[in-house]
């Protein structure tokens, strides 16, 4: 009960906290600290309802683990506000499918099917560049870690910039060079520019690969990361994306900042764009 | 010396919550034992928390500042850092421990308030490939730094996620061998909140 006391004060406009100057021990900026969503794995846990309002963990021996109040409760917390994108209804929907008696849905920290998405600056070039990294937890031995499953450079596309172009009639290797072993193949690599127009047509460049030749060759030096992003699908028939809000409100911290509603096909497309993968 | 102070200071920790250690054996972590290393955890960040206001504090003499910032070298894991990002610069930059006490230490002002907010959140402990254990534990600080006659002329508040490795080690005492859990601090993040 006085959890959802505290669950409904966070749910008031800070104002309210404003007016008294402290609520309880708390000071404004303490209240929205406890409101705010502070790490990743709190969304996780907030998500389940796994933990109190204070933050204090359930386990599931304890009678509030996963109780189905307070994640209502909770899934209405850790959505952006601010976002006029995503519906009332959308958001209801949402909240009842996950919350569903029979079968509710929970997120798994180690359940695949999410990931991360980290643009950072690097120089390539003697010129500032952003570059999208995407990386996603894998088991090893004792535990987990953290690793690339791709990138995304769009300089890098400007080396396939050819790939599939059939207009081309003049770049070619004729049918029967096999017949010269191949003496003139010499003339592909004299134009490297081009060298994408010989490729087989539904060749799929692999970006990961690049950068880390372009990483290991020295031509690519990192900076810093600049913005951290995740991306889910756990829930079947939807796609929701978590991101960080750093503002002065309760409303703040990791909050799902996009949601979509999706078939079978459409995440696989989704995923294929968010990935960049072809 | 200061490393077995703290090591002995750690087993004693243990022996008082011995019900939750007894005999153990397994490196599964109970609810009643994450308790308890958070426990650990945390004084290590409250301890944290006391030298970055002792090594900030303009009264404090150059030769104690050093000898402060020599004890709180010794919560950390070899080659932490520090991520500083503020809201005029989003761009994370990455300092070693040693090098931010020392730029805290430096600071050009003639006053600074460092005060600590009443509040933690521990995350869960996630196990890493070797077996180590990982956490972070999220604290807010608030930051003003004051000119003689300007007054306050710096404020901020910032959000610090401190990484914290947790390591079941073995230590022998009395010709018996004597399992326990040690804490060490990793790198930190410090993101400055929103005014």
């Amino acid at each position: 009960m006085r959890t959802f006391a505290v669950i409904f004060l966070f749910s008031l406009p800070i104002t309210l906290f404003c007016q008294n100057g402290s609520i309880g021990d708390f000071t404004p900026d303490e209240s929205i600290f406890y409101a705010q969503t502070k790490q990743v794995n709190q969304f996780f846990r907030r998500f389940n309802a796994e933990e109190d309002a204070k933050g204090k963990r359930f386990y599931s021996k304890d009678s509030t683990f996963r109780d189905l109040k307070s994640r209502k409760k909770f899934l209405n917390i850790i959505f952006d506000n601010s976002n006029g994108l995503i519906s009332n209804a959308e958001k209801n929907d949402f909240i009842e499918l996950v919350t569903n008696k029979k079968s509710p849905v929970f997120l798994d920290f180690h359940g695949n099917n999410w990931f991360a998405e980290v643009t950072s600056s690097f120089i390539y070039k003697k010129e500032k560049v952003n570059i999208i990294l995407y990386l996603k937890l894998e088991h090893q031995n004792l535990g987990y870690k953290w690793v690339f499953s791709n990138v995304y450079f769009t300089n890098f596309n400007e080396y396939f910039s050819h790939l599939g172009d059939t207009s081309n009639l003049q770049m070619i290797l004729h049918p029967l060079s096999h017949e010269i072993d191949f003496m003139n193949i010499h003339k592909v690599f004299e134009d490297p520019g081009n060298l994408d127009y010989y490729l087989e047509r539904n060749y799929i460049p692999d970006q990961l690969a690049l950068f880390v030749a372009e990483m290991k060759n020295g031509n690519l030096k990192f900076e810093a990361v600049k913005n951290v992003k995740f991306h889910f699908f756990q829930v079947q028939g939807w796609y929701f994306e978590v991101s960080y809000f750093n503002r002065n409100e309760a409303n703040s911290g990791w909050l799902i900042s996009n949601m979509i509603k999706i078939n079978t096909k459409d995440k696989k497309e989704l995923i294929r764009n968010y990935t960049h993968d072809n | 010396m200061k490393k077995g102070i703290s090591i002995i200071s750690v087993i004693c920790f243990l022996a008082i919550t011995s019900s939750l250690f007894a005999q153990d054996k397994q490196d599964n972590i109970s609810p009643g034992r994450k308790q308890a290393i958070d426990s650990l955890a945390l004084e290590k960040v409250r301890d944290l928390s006391k030298y970055i206001s002792i090594i900030g504090d303009k009264k404090t003499q150059w030769s104690e500042a050093q000898r402060v910032i020599e004890r709180a070298m010794e919560l950390f894991m070899e080659n932490s850092e520090i991520g500083v990002s503020s809201l005029s610069r989003p761009d994370v930059t990455n300092y070693k421990i040693r090098a931010y006490f020392d730029r805290l230490m430096q600071l050009n002002y003639d006053r600074v308030n460092i005060d600590w907010y009443k509040i933690q959140y521990v995350s869960d402990l996630e196990r890493q490939p070797d077996g180590t254990y990982v956490g972070v534990i999220t604290i807010y600080q608030r930051f003003q730094g004051f000119d003689k006659e300007k007054g306050l002329i710096y404020e901020d508040t910032t959000k610090k996620d401190i990484t914290v490795y947790v390591k079941r080690k073995e230590t022998q005492i009395g010709g018996r061998l004597i399992g326990f859990w040690d804490v060490l601090l990793g790198d930190i993040r410090v993101k400055e909140t929103s005014k």
